[in-house]
Formats: structure tokens, C-alpha cells, sequence
């Protein structure tokens, strides 16, 4: 349980490099036993942020407490007694030992000269523990692999002994297996000892499932501060990275999780507009592709429940819908009109048309008609998939007359040119 | 492996008697040859722990007024600018660092030649040219670090620049003064290329307290100078106070060179060589590295200074160019060895 102290406060801190304040009125705080991400885009203060906590810039405006102290007013050892940071990686620039790296974390305590207590010792020797490198004891840092190394910088902040840890985008040069041994080490960290941990993360889902509250930066300034179900939203995706994605809860654990194979920006690349009218599954293929292809796509008139229209709501797509086994009622036809005359191709795919949807064939004869591109997929023959007893065939001829044919997927999409 | 504690301590042990050794081995040798053991009653009788041996009052003479000071003197230097060169290189995170990288040698130098040129060389006993060298190496350690501080912080990148801008043009007024001297071109030139020869007990008297002041100062920096190989920005976070580090290292390093080439003219290799060679040996922790390069630093010049006046004898090689041309082979040696075993383990 968190204590209701916090251990790291900042409040209304407003810091920056001399010029404009690269962060803005910020204020947080974790408690004993937390574990806080800090999320943000790049440029968006999370570093700034962590060099303020760490003693290492003096805010312009607020005020930083780290164990009910302020680090400014304390010396550099004091300070480091309270608060440890684990960077993204050392680079030694003489060759030292893991064992002499994980005693310089000790330093805090030592005196100038000598080679430390035994408690020093024992220490030192239980932070190699926790993050797993005692094996290394021996080997100079600079031979280990990326992720030995990042274990070795980890055992050295565990070493200072501080009740807040403040990890700096500690999984940037790990794989995944590594970034999860850090992670548990440190989620354990603050269960047992009750340490607080800010861990400044890139990866959405990664912070989603290891912290207890995530706290998102933007532009200098929090935007959002909550449980991660609270934060990580499609929401936040959009208005602070300026992506499309769907958020969606893990099934198993029930972290919330982005479906990267979704992902999109908010602007098309290409700024063409495509409308696309589907149905059954038919036009999913096609809307993935569209959209890969840098296709601002709509879709439409489709039911709900339908693949495509599920596709269309993970893509955040402009559609018109109605509920299922419903006809097009005329505003939903209306408003697919808008979408259609709005696009620079209507793509037509080769559903089965029965009355419920056969609305759709006219919606997209009275494009054609008004001079809009449109391309019908006809893989399968019409006579095959027409349950409105001939209208559809007849529509589909019409169509066929004024629009572009293609047999396939492939050929429709090189037709687009 | 790295090396144990035991191993350490044999390290410090064959150290400690290459010291005496060639201390010894350096007063015994000259033009005339005074034996080992000698030597050895000579300065036991001195000491009052012992009867005068039975050797002849030349023989005393040579011993207590010639060669002992000026083994002395090399080992203090030695010991100066090695120290030094440990210094700079933990500050400056660079293993090619050395004491001449804030300009000091070069502002010594300048201070030094500008006293000989306007003919001040024989003032004081010859220590006006010292004095001159020792304050003009401090004003432009003090200036070069000037010049990186911006508002509280020094910029250690920017302090290297600042200190090869500043060593270029003192360089270049160098040359304009030795355009201009004459006869005294001589002694410039050997000042420059470095010596220590008959500067009597008077310069030790001098330089040892100082270099003892650098050496006790640069103990207290151990631990910190272990942090800073990190980064500065590492040792902060592990609490070391980096603006007060730098402040001390650029102090104390200009203190130590300064002193050392105030007496011996500029001396290379020693401050570059001695504490890079020992780190392969002893390993990288400063807590380590300073015991054995205090020892190894005067070991080296005191057989550099008399390989200097015995090849050519009775002529005298520059020392400078004696500990270049034995350093540079050797330490090209060690390099290439070191690589082989990086390779080796890669």
C-alpha cells in the first residue's frame, strides 16, 4: 500500500534552460511502495523533469521535495542519499570492475578516503543481487552486453540505498527480456521496501503494465494523471502523439494496450480521399490497404457488427452505419452521399446486396453519375451474391457501364494509379 | 582477471624497490664511480645511524652536493608531474591527457624565456627564471579556466579548446622572444627541451612542499575522480560536488606541473605515460592507480635523467628527449599488447 507521504513531491515546478521554460507549472508526486510513469512524446520535459527531481537543475519556479527535503538545500551527498537515478547507460572512460562500478554507488556514505565498512560491502553485494549481475562481480564493465551493463547501472542506484529511484528511459537499449528483468526488479524494489519510483518510459504499453499510475507530459505541462486505464487512451494517443490507435484492455491482465496494427497519423499522407462501400468482410483487405497507402478512407452505408465496420471503428475511419439487419434509412443515406461526393474515388465491393443494403448501389450510381471516380471489385460474379431479385443485377450493370472494373484486390488497388 | 589484493601489494613492492633501486643506481654512476654500498654508509652516516664509512671527502662531496640533490629533484618532478597527468586525464576523461593540456607547461615556459630574454636569468641564484615559470603556468591555468567558465559552470570540452587555444599562442610569443635573443638562445633551448642539472638542494627546498601540497590535495579527490570517469553528470547524481571537483583538479594540476616545470624546464611523456602504464597494471580505481604511480612517476624520471647524462657523457641529452625516446617505444609496446588483449577478449 502506498504510504500517504509522498516521497517525491514537485509542485508547480517551472524549469528550463535560460530561455522559455522547457516545463510549465508541473506538479507530481509519488509515495512509498508507487511505481509512477512518466509518458510523454519527445521534447515533451520528461528529462527536464527528471534533471529537476535529481538535483541536477534548480527549478525557475516551484518547489521539489525529495523525502520531505529539499535537495537544493542540501549537499550533492545528502541528496544522494535520498535519491537515485538510473540513467540509460554508462560509458566508463577508464576500465573499472562491476563490483568497483556497484561501489561507487556507496559513495554517498564513504569518506573521501578508504575502502568502506563492511555494511558498505554488504550493500553493495545485495544490490548486485537484486538486479542479478553478482556473477559479474569481476568482469570489467565495458566487456558486458548492453543489457549486462544496464543491470550493473541499476545494481549501482539500488546501492544508494534512497527511498525514490527515478529511472530515466531505462529499457532504451534493452530487449524485451531485459527490459522486463529491470522492470520487475524495480516493481519489486518498491513493494518490498516501499520505495518510490518514478520511471520516465517510451513504451506506452510497457508503462500500461508495470506502473500504478502513469502521469503524461506535453509539451512541458501535465496533461493527464491516473490509473493507467485513465491515461493511456485513444484519446491521449490522438491529442499528445498525434496518432490514431485503439486502446484496448489486455485480455488477460486487463492493462490497457495499443493495438500497434493499427496505428495511424491523423493526417493522410497523400490527401486523397477514398470511399469505400463494403460489407460481409469484403472491403476489410481493402481498408487496410487504402489506409497503409496514405488513403484518407471512408466508409459507408454499413451495419453494425459487420467485420468491415469493425475494422472501420479500430481504424477511427469517417463511416455511416446503421444497426443491424435495419434498411438505409434515408439520413444515413444522405449523409453516405456527402461522404461519397467528398472523395476522390468510390470503390464499390462485390457484396452480396439483398433490400437491406441495396440503398448502397444507388448511393454510388448517383456518384458516378456526378462525375466521381468509381471502381467496382467484381470477383464474384453478381448473379452469385444478389438476393434482391434482380435489382441488384440491374444496378450493377448500370454501374459497370460508367466505373472502372477490377477482378482483384492487387488489380483494384494498381488501378488507383 | 583482475588483479587481487595480494597482487597488488607486490605490485606496490617491486615498485617501491625499482624506486630505491634506481635511486641508488643514479648516485652511484658518473664520471666517477661510487659503489652501491658507499653510497649507502654515506647517507646511513649522515643520518647519524652509523660511523663515517672509509671513503674519500670527493666522494662525499659528489654524493651530498651533486648527484643526491639532483636525484632528489628528479624524483620530485617525476613524482609532480605524474600525479599531475592523473589528474588531468581523471578530469578530463581522456587517458592522452597530460599536464601540458590547460597550458601550464606552455605559460611556465613563456613566463620562464621572457625572464632569460630580458636578462633576468642569473637573478636570485638563477630562481628568478623558476619564479617567472612557476607564476606564468598558474596565470594561464587561471585564464584558460576562466575563459570555460560560463556564469558557475566550466565546460570540460570547453576548457580543453580553451587550453590548445591558448597554449597555440603562447607558443606563438615564444618564438618571437627567441627571435629576439641572442646568446641566450642556448639556454632557452635547453630549458625548453628540459634538465635538471646543478640546481643544488635550493630548488627541492623549493618545489618539494608544493608538489607535497598537490599530492595530499589530490588524495582527498580520489573517490571523486572514480565518479567523474562515469560523467559528470553520473557523479552528480552519486553526489560528488562537480563544480568544486574541477575547481580543485584544475588547482591542484596547475600547482603540481607548474612546480615541476618551474625547476626542470618542460619535461613530456612523464605526466602521460606514468599513470596510463600503471593503469593496466593496477587497474582503473584512483585509489589504487595514486600509490603506484606516486612511486612509478619519480622511478621513471630518475632513470630517464641518468640515462640523460651518462650515453654521451660527459655531454648531457636534453631530458626532455630522453624520456620521449624512451617512453614513446614503450608505451607504443604496451599499447599494442593492450589491444591484442581487448581483441583477444572482444
Amino acid at each position: 500500500m502506498p504510504s500517504p507521504e509522498p516521497l517525491l513531491e514537485l509542485e508547480h515546478v517551472s524549469a528550463g534552460y535560460g530561455g522559455a521554460p522547457v516545463v510549465r507549472d508541473v506538479t507530481l508526486a509519488v509515495s512509498g511502495g508507487e511505481v509512477v510513469g512518466l509518458v510523454g512524446p519527445n521534447g515533451s520535459g520528461k528529462t527536464t523533469l527528471v534533471r529537476v527531481a535529481s538535483r541536477a537543475l534548480r527549478p525557475e519556479g516551484g518547489s521539489v521535495r525529495v523525502a520531505g527535503r529539499d535537495p537544493y538545500a542540501a549537499s550533492g551527498r545528502e541528496a544522494a542519499r535520498l535519491l537515485a537515478v538510473v540513467p540509460q547507460d554508462i560509458a566508463p572512460a577508464f576500465s573499472f570492475s562491476v563490483l568497483e562500478t556497484v561501489l561507487m554507488g556507496r559513495t554517498p556514505y564513504l569518506p573521501a578516503w578508504g575502502g568502506g565498512e563492511p555494511d558498505d560491502w554488504a550493500k553493495a553485494r545485495a544490490a548486485m543481487l537484486a538486479a542479478s549481475v553478482q556473477h559479474l562481480a569481476d568482469r570489467p564493465v565495458e566487456e558486458l552486453s548492453g543489457g549486462e551493463r544496464q543491470r550493473v547501472v541499476l545494481a549501482q542506484a539500488l546501492a544508494q540505498d534512497a527511498p525514490v529511484l527515478v529511472l530515466d528511459e531505462p529499457t532504451t537499449h534493452l530487449d524485451i527480456r531485459h527490459v522486463l528483468d529491470v522492470l520487475s526488479i524495480v516493481r519489486r524494489l518498491a513493494e518490498r521496501d516501499g520505495s518510490a519510483v518514478l520511471a520516465v518510459l517510451h513504451d506506452l504499453n510497457l508503462a500500461g503494465a508495470v506502473c500504478d499510475r502513469i502521469v503524461a507530459l506535453h509539451r512541458g505541462e501535465v496533461v493527464t494523471d491516473g490509473r493507467p486505464e485513465e491515461v493511456i487512451t485513444s484519446g491521449l494517443l490522438r491529442s499528445v502523439y498525434g496518432v490514431e490507435a485503439e486502446v484496448v484492455p489486455d485480455e488477460a491482465t486487463g492493462h490497457p494496450t495499443v493495438r500497434l496494427g493499427a496505428i495511424r497519423t491523423t493526417t493522410s499522407v497523400s490527401g486523397r480521399r477514398a470511399h469505400v462501400v463494403g460489407g460481409a468482410g469484403r472491403a476489410a483487405p481493402l481498408i487496410r490497404r487504402l489506409s497503409e497507402a496514405g488513403y484518407d478512407v471512408s466508409v459507408g452505408v454499413l451495419h453494425e457488427s459487420d467485420t468491415d465496420a469493425t475494422v472501420a471503428e479500430r481504424l477511427n475511419l469517417a463511416r455511416v452505419s446503421v444497426p443491424a439487419f435495419s434498411a438505409i434509412d434515408p439520413e444515413s443515406a444522405a449523409g453516405c452521399a456527402r461522404l461519397m461526393r467528398s472523395a476522390d474515388v468510390v470503390i464499390v465491393c462485390d457484396v452480396p446486396f439483398g433490400p437491406g443494403n441495396l440503398e448502397n448501389l444507388r448511393l454510388a450510381l448517383g456518384a458516378a453519375e456526378a462525375g466521381i471516380r468509381t471502381l467496382l471489385l467484381d470477383q464474384v460474379p453478381i448473379a452469385e451474391r444478389d438476393f434482391s431479385g434482380g435489382e441488384a443485377t440491374a444496378l450493377w450493370g448500370q454501374l459497370r457501364e460508367i466505373a472502372g472494373v477490377a477482378s482483384s484486390y492487387d488489380g483494384l488497388i494498381s488501378g488507383l494509379g | 582477471m583482475r588483479p587481487g589484493a595480494r597482487r597488488y601489494r607486490r605490485v606496490l613492492l617491486v615498485l617501491s624497490v625499482a624506486l630505491v633501486g634506481s635511486a641508488l643506481l643514479a648516485v652511484s654512476v658518473g664520471a666517477v664511480a661510487i659503489s652501491p654500498g658507499s653510497v649507502v654508509r654515506l647517507v646511513v652516516w649522515k643520518l647519524g645511524l652509523g660511523p663515517r664509512p672509509n671513503v674519500s671527502r670527493a666522494a662525499e662531496v659528489i654524493v651530498f652536493q651533486l648527484r643526491l640533490p639532483r636525484v632528489a629533484l628528479a624524483m620530485v618532478v617525476g613524482l609532480a608531474l605524474a600525479v599531475a597527468g592523473t589528474l588531468f586525464q581523471g578530469l578530463f576523461r581522456n587517458p592522452l591527457a597530460d599536464p601540458a593540456i590547460i597550458g601550464v607547461s606552455s605559460g611556465a615556459a613563456l613566463g620562464a624565456i621572457a625572464v632569460i630574454v630580458l636578462g633576468g636569468g642569473t637573478v636570485l641564484g638563477g630562481l628568478g627564471v623558476s619564479a617567472a615559470a612557476f607564476v606564468g603556468g598558474l596565470l594561464t591555468a587561471f585564464f584558460v579556466y576562466r575563459l570555460a567558465r560560463v556564469g558557475p559552470a566550466v565546460n570540460v570540452a570547453t576548457l580543453l579548446l580553451a587550453g590548445i587555444a591558448v597554449a597555440a599562442v603562447i607558443s606563438a610569443a615564444m618564438s618571437l622572444f627567441m627571435s629576439f635573443a641572442g646568446e641566450e638562445i642556448r639556454s632557452i633551448y635547453f630549458w625548453l627541451l628540459g634538465g635538471l642539472s646543478s640546481r643544488g638542494w635550493t630548488a627541492i627546498e623549493i618545489v618539494a612542499p608544493l608538489a607535497l601540497l598537490g599530492v595530499v590535495g589530490t588524495v582527498a579527490l580520489v573517490r571523486d575522480l572514480n565518479l567523474m570517469s562515469l560523467g559528470e553528470e553520473r557523479a552528480a547524481q552519486l553526489g560528488v560536488d562537480t563544480a568544486r571537483f574541477k575547481r580543485r583538479a584544475v588547482a591542484l594540476g596547475a600547482l603540481l606541473a607548474g612546480a615541476a616545470v618551474s625547476v626542470s624546464g618542460v619535461i613530456g611523456f612523464v605526466g602521460l605515460m606514468t599513470p596510463h602504464v600503471m593503469r593496466l597494471i593496477v587497474g582503473s580505481d584512483h585509489r589504487r592507480l595514486l600509490p603506484a604511480v606516486l612511486l612509478a612517476g619519480p622511478t621513471f624520471l630518475v632513470l630517464a635523467d641518468l640515462v640523460s647524462r651518462v650515453v654521451l657523457a660527459p655531454q648531457e641529452l636534453p631530458l626532455g628527449a630522453v624520456t620521449a625516446l624512451i617512453g614513446g617505444p614503450f608505451f607504443l609496446v604496451l599499447l599494442r599488447r593492450e589491444r591484442r588483449r581487448a581483441s583477444a577478449v572482444a
